[in-house]
């Protein structure tokens, strides 16, 4: 009777292999999802996610638009609240990642008033261009990131982030 | 910054930039009433300082949340708390807190005071325009101390 059960001893055993042969696992991950810029990975589910802007009232000058997203960490569900600098180019619409390339504080739009026409990180005094080009002799060692962007119904639709193809 | 093993790697490589640190002060109530208030304020601060780490990622270390009782001696948490943190190699810090009786008495030093405010009931929107609000308010001081030295 006692043949076919598994005593404790043998549980255990299994159960600490198991959990070892995760970990083992577990040590080769890291390094590769640390290639991979959070930034980059935040839209990565894919799909375009829906801001309430309408596209007809973009002008030249950047707006901010917030969008909401659900994003799951281990067992820490959120929901996590971007935002994006858009502005229109001609025809082409532009959306900018405002997560500043030093070390991550988020840029405004014409915040410094002696540089009117520039995103500015309040962090460390970094500084970009409209098209996201960081200025030389500020902290920030590439450009903001750019984001996606399809029109849908007349609303403006946000897509993953990519690095920036303007400058 | 936030407290994880990820932000840390960071912060020991970025020290020189990352020169603040703000710890969220929380009072644990024990009984009945108390325990929803205090709910209510820890939802609050949390929610607070989670978007104020956001917006200063690249300057500010946003340390777990130092818990405290009712009976708890306020007087001999503050000086071991600020004892300890006077270790570590920030520049600044600043203490956020719901309870008016840590900035009031001045038991430490640079006790933000913020008015707690429910959310509970509140829609995202909302509640984002509420937080946001109230970061507009401690930016300033933020920003004087970090443009004084
Ligand atoms: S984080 Fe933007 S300049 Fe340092």
């Amino acid at each position: 009777m006692s043949k076919s059960r598994v005593s404790r001893r043998q549980f255990l055993n299994y159960t600490l292999m198991g959990v070892g042969g995760f970990m083992a696992s577990g040590m080769l991950m890291p390094m590769i999802r640390f290639a991979v810029d959070p930034v980059l990975e935040a839209g990565a589910a894919g799909d375009y996610i829906p801001t309430s802007q309408k596209v007809s009232e973009l002008t030249e000058e950047p707006v901010r638009v917030d969008f909401t997203y659900d994003q799951v960490d281990g067992w820490y569900e959120s929901e996590v609240t971007g935002t994006a600098w858009v502005y229109k180019e001609g025809n082409q619409i532009v959306a900018l990642s405002p997560v500043c390339k030093h070390l991550g504080c988020t840029v405004n739009w014409a915040s410094d008033k002696e540089h009117p026409h520039q995103f500015y990180c309040p962090c460390h005094g970094g500084r970009y261009e409209k098209n996201g080009k960081n200025v030389p002799g500020t902290p920030p060692t590439g450009p903001l990131d750019e984001f996606d962007v399809k029109e849908q119904d007349g609303l403006l639709y946000l897509g993953a982030a990519k690095p920036n193809t303007l400058v | 910054m936030n407290w994880t093993a990820r932000d840390m790697d960071l912060y020991l490589q970025q020290s020189e930039y990352i020169d603040t640190a703000v710890v969220p002060l929380v009072g644990l109530g024990s009984e009945g009433p108390g325990m929803k208030q205090s709910a209510s304020e820890t939802e609050f601060l949390m929610n607070l300082t989670a978007f104020l780490e956001h917006q200063f990622k690249g300057r500010l270390m946003l340390l777990p949340p130092f818990t405290y009782l009712d009976k708890s001696d306020k007087a001999r948490l503050a000086s071991e708390w600020e004892a300890s943190i006077a270790d570590m190699p920030f520049k600044h810090v600043f203490y956020l807190t719901t309870d008016q009786t840590w900035s009031a008495e001045g038991i430490i030093g640079d006790a933000i005071w913020i008015p707690s405010i429910p959310l509970e009931h509140m829609d995202k929107k909302l509640k984002q325009s509420v937080l946001e609000d109230q970061v507009r308010q401690i930016i300033p001081v933020l920003t004087a101390r970090w443009t004084g030295n």
